[in-house]
């Protein structure tokens, strides 16, 4: 053995050592300039916004306001604390076209520093409800209009809504700063009543599943005869929720709190019920709490509720930038990606709901049913090679078929449904690679032991198979959504505007309207690829909020695999 | 059983299928829509330039493509003969398979010199295949007295043959037309041309990809030169060396990494990549190496920036490659007495071998594909240049900053952007089929 250590000079063993060290330390040093890279991009990125704080000049007047029905909130008095004029006075001009001819209305805007003063202007057909209105500063007021016909605000002087007073707002305060009233604000709830007893429900049911009390059990003991009552009178609050808030996010929200609160009770009464039969005590319901509970994830799935509703129905975040604010041509520091922030909730939503059914069902049949015939290999093999055709080839795909008319094209037009379905098919691989790994670590000893007891196919893949792949399915499928979220080639190529000064509307494709959309991967590029160097800050802004929604999304799939793994061990 | 009863009766099987066809359907829908447009194409130029043209230019194959060109023929040869009879080998005399090693050397220096001196790109080419053959009849002659080589795989012996007619057919011809001579073969791209109308096809249209194929190359490549090394290192370390806590905390930023949005990459390289390849670049030019002053948006941008994009995915997948590797083969080699960076290279990465090929050839394939982080870091300018200092245009960009001008559905320009489609959707897919059937190789193996 001519290599055998002992036979080697202690010359060449040194030499061994040298090469093992060096050989070692590079091999961890080029893992790190990996993770160096990481760092360098974040630190590029935050740079420009957050540390050096960069401002931007606001020119005043020629202001550019977008739509009719309008939502206004100044930042900062432009009157001092006697009335005496800070700057240039605030006018708003309203134009509507009134049958031929035009009607124009200026209204005078003071903004004083007392909070919460609030005056709406109202229009309608004898004309606009008042000439000068005073209202407090960082306090929304509304314009709303009547009119058949859209009316055009602009403003002809004053600093621009939402600007400090110097007018020269710096980035970082669009991006940070939010205001997060905690339940009371401005004198009254921030949500509907409603939804705040749904919450408090809400909390009430996580709190009961996590720790069963004895006295409220007991006390829940009378309940036990009206099981139906109690569930469709919660359904009913739902939907009353829903009715009475006006459909609103916080409405969906508590409407959905009612609803797991339904669920959560009813799966309580029901194990409470089973001790009853068994002769037990039913205070002692925590015995039973795993098997009623977390095998379906009701716990889970309240507890990640309760997290996304306690934002925004106790507390209500306001972020400006991401919420409230439209891009400016005129001016990139008072830019937001409002319709870009919708857009991609609508792509996503329309994505989820055209892809997940169809590839689980495809994975579900490809991993339980499909006899290795040909025809399955085939779309086995389409699966894998579908995941990796470049996405800019899914948007020309949906280029042809979704946006296009004629052919196969279904001339939907540059619109979010053509946006969501091209997003869809191209999410499908992903998710259903994802979920035949989920199916295939479901071990086989489950589905035998199933067959024994006699269940037929479908019912062995519903009650056995499908809960226990559900966690990783889910995972899948997040991490395949938030693969969509930053994805762009796509949709240049179905057609994103650059420039969308509205909220979109996601069936305009098919209904007719505003078709324009664009989402926030979209409004990055465009940005970048603007000359002037504020937009590049908005760029910056823009991509720190897409990663951080990215990073939250991937945490909800990190919260379902943990979840998963603890009930594998448990 | 009639077939409505039997679908009656297994409803949610034929539920379940359909859903699974939709996979056939959308490829399917890709292929039809790519080539219906492709072909409207290629027909709509071959209208006025004629399909495909070229002048025979005999006096080429006395050149050192036609060499090249021979000397293929006769690898294709000798495969063809190995796997006939692989006896033929016999006759061969040991010393010329495994050459002494200060032979080996001198072999080396050789192939390098002639690499450095030989001008003909093909003939670089022809000489590393030469090698490739060489180590390959010396497998086989190791083999011989087993003699279980495979010998229904002709793959190679195809690729030799149409290597050695793809050589001699383009060192026989020149000045290519057409529709397909000129899309093909011609390296002049410039599909709006100085044209008083730019829906319709005119004299000026020039619609040479090769000048696109160029660019993407050079970034796919650039990528892989840099993903490659610091990936495979990077897996090596976390499969090898690095402590379970490390590796928990290195994985979860690898994987954030990959998560990242690629136009946030473009971003990137736009702001600070760029202005620091400038940086090199005016040091080049002083120089003189380069011939002209660098811009910020460049070829060695966008291969930095998708290099960084394509790392996770290459050492995520060598990885998980090397941990197939059955713990015997490497506790084996340390009980011989070897240190780990020698079990490390000599058996860890050649037992792995197939599956880190495999990673390679799928970065590869996600390079090539890559669109926003390459259209905001190479730009927008279509030249045919090997100075990747200055901008150009990858395929995938070329489709991204065409389309946004808003394309009407018919004109020539929107017919442009799907055969640059297919043809990268073609170059995908077979990388993505190699890589594949490589993966599964390795799969099988362990």
């Amino acid at each position: 053995m001519k290599k055998d250590i002992d036979l080697l000079k202690k010359r060449n063993r040194k030499r061994r050592d040298l090469m093992e060290r060096a050989g070692s330390t590079g091999l961890a040093l080029s893992g790190f300039i990996g993770l160096m890279f990481l760092s360098v991009l974040v630190w590029q990125i935050a740079v420009p916004t957050f540390i050096e704080g960069e401002t931007g000049q606001i020119e005043p007047a020629s202001e550019f306001i977008p739509v009719s029905e309008y939502v206004l909130k100044w930042d900062h008095p432009t009157v001092d604390d006697d009335g005496a004029l800070i700057g240039d006075p605030v006018v708003l001009e309203l134009t509507w076209d009134d049958g031929g001819t035009e009607r124009t209305h200026s209204i005078a805007v003071t903004v004083t520093s007392e909070r919460n003063l609030r005056e709406d202007i109202v229009i309608n057909a004898s004309g606009v409800s008042t000439e000068a209105v005073e209202v407090g500063k960082k306090t929304k007021f509304y314009i709303q209009s009547s009119l058949e016909v859209p009316v055009d605000i602009h403003q002809a002087s004053g600093p621009v809504p939402a600007a400090d007073e110097t007018g020269s707002p710096t980035v970082s305060s669009f991006v940070i700063s939010a205001d997060v009233s905690v339940v009371v604000d401005d004198g009254r709830f921030v949500s509907h009543p409603l939804t705040m007893v749904a919450w408090l429900m809400l909390v009430f049911v996580v709190a009961l599943l996590s720790f069963p009390m004895p006295a409220v059990l007991s006390a829940m003991e009378a309940l036990l005869n009206r099981q139906a009552a109690v569930r469709y009178t919660l359904y009913g609050l739902a939907a009353g929720t829903l009715a009475l808030a006006g459909f609103t996010l916080e409405a969906w929200l508590g409407a959905g709190c009612w609803t797991m609160s339904a669920v959560g009770i009813n799966r309580t009464l029901q194990g409470m019920e089973r001790l009853k039969s068994q002769g037990r005590d039913v205070t002692q319901f925590d015995r039973l709490k795993h098997s009623i509970t977390n095998r379906e994830g009701v716990l889970m799935w309240s507890r990640m509720l309760l997290v996304f509703s306690t934002l925004f129905i106790p507390l209500l975040i306001d972020v400006p930038f991401l919420t409230e604010r439209y891009q400016d041509i005129f001016q990139p520091y008072a830019s937001g990606i409002r319709s870009a922030f919708f857009g991609t909730i609508w792509v996503m939503g329309i994505a989820m709901v055209v892809s997940m059914p169809v590839s689980i069902g495809a994975a579900i049949y490809l991993e339980e049913y499909a006899a290795p015939t040909k025809t399955t290999k085939l779309i086995q093999a389409l699966v894998t090679n579908l995941a990796g055709v470049p996405s800019i080839v899914f948007g020309m795909f949906g280029l042809a078929i979704f946006v296009k008319q004629g052919g196969i094209g279904l001339g939907l037009g540059p619109s979010i449904l053509a946006a969501g379905l091209t997003m869809g098919v191209m999410a499908m691989p992903i998710i259903v690679l994802a979920s035949q790994e989920a199916l295939r670590s479901v071990p086989t000893s489950l589905r035998e032991s199933a067959y024994g007891v006699g269940c037929t196919q479908w019912q062995v893949t519903r009650d056995h198979v499908l809960p226990s792949a559900m966690p990783g399915i889910m995972t899948g499928s997040i991490l395949a959504m938030s693969r969509i979220m930053g994805e762009a080639a796509p949709l240049v190529v179905v057609g994103a505007a650059a420039l969308v000064l509205f909220d979109p509307e996601p069936l305009a494709g098919l209904l007719g309207g505003n078709k324009g959309f664009t989402v926030i991967p979209i409004q990055i590029y465009f940005w970048t690829s603007e000359p002037e160097h504020a937009w590049h800050s908005m760029a910056a802004a823009a991509s720190i909020t897409l990663i951080l929604l990215l990073a939250a999304m991937n945490s909800v799939a990190i919260v379902l695999r943990q979840h998963f793994r603890k009930r594998l061990n448990s | 059983m009639s077939m409505l009863e039997r679908i009656s009766k297994e409803r949610t099987r034929y539920i379940l299928f359909f859903t699974s066809t939709s996979v056939i359907l959308i490829t399917l829908g890709i292929i039809q829509t790519l080539l219906f447009e492709a072909i409207a194409f290629f027909s709509e130029v071959a209208n006025t330039r004629g399909w495909f043209s070229f002048t025979v230019n005999l006096s080429g194959v006395a050149s050192a493509a036609g060499l090249g060109a021979l000397m293929l023929i006769g690898c294709a040869a000798l495969e063809w003969r190995m796997r006939v009879d692989p006896k033929v080998l016999i006759r061969m005399p040991e010393k010329a398979m495994f050459p002494p090693k200060s032979a080996m050397y001198g072999i080396v220096v050789i192939a390098l010199l002639a690499w450095v001196l030989i001008d003909s790109f093909v003939l670089r080419l022809v000489l590393l295949v030469v090698l490739f053959m060489w180590r390959r009849a010396a497998n086989v002659f190791v083999l011989l007295p087993n003699n279980n080589a495979d010998k229904s795989d002709r793959t190679v012996l195809y690729a030799l043959i149409g290597g050695a007619v793809t050589v001699l057919f383009f060192s026989a011809t020149k000045d290519y037309g057409g529709a397909f001579g000129e899309f093909f073969f011609t390296t002049q791209w410039t599909p709006t041309g100085a044209c008083a109308d730019r829906r319709a096809l005119c004299e000026n249209m020039s619609f040479g990809v090769n000048s696109l194929l160029l660019t993407t190359i050079q970034v796919a490549f650039g990528a892989l030169f840099l993903a490659v090394p610091l990936g495979v290192g990077c897996a090596i370390y976390l499969s090898e060396y690095a402590s379970p806590r490390l590796v928990s905390v290195v994985k979860p930023t690898l994987e954030l990494l990959a998560g990242i949005p690629s136009v946030v990459y473009g971003f990137f390289a736009f702001i600070y990549i760029g202005p620091l390849v400038v940086q090199f670049g005016e040091y080049a030019f002083a120089q003189g190496w380069i011939d002209a002053p660098p811009n910020v948006l460049n070829p060695i941008n966008g291969a930095i920036v998708v290099g960084v994009m394509i790392l996770p995915l290459v050492a995520s997948m060598s990885e998980d490659a090397l941990r197939a590797v059955p713990n015997e083969l490497r506790e084996g080699s340390l009980a011989l007495g070897a240190t780990r960076i020698e079990t490390t290279f000599r058996v860890m990465i050649q037992a792995s071998l197939s599956g880190i090929l495999a990673s390679i050839i799928l970065a590869l394939s996600r390079a090539v594909g890559e669109t926003m982080a390459v259209t905001l870091a190479v730009g927008t300018v279509a030249v045919y240049t090997s100075n990747m200092f200055l901008p150009a245009q990858t395929m995938t960009a070329y489709i991204a900053q065409r389309v946004g001008g808003d394309l009407p559905f018919g004109e020539i320009g929107y017919m442009t952007i799907f055969a640059v489609g297919l043809y990268l959707f073609v170059i995908t897919l077979c990388l993505n089929l190699l890589g594949n059937k490589v993966l599964s190789a390795y799969r099988e193996a362990y």
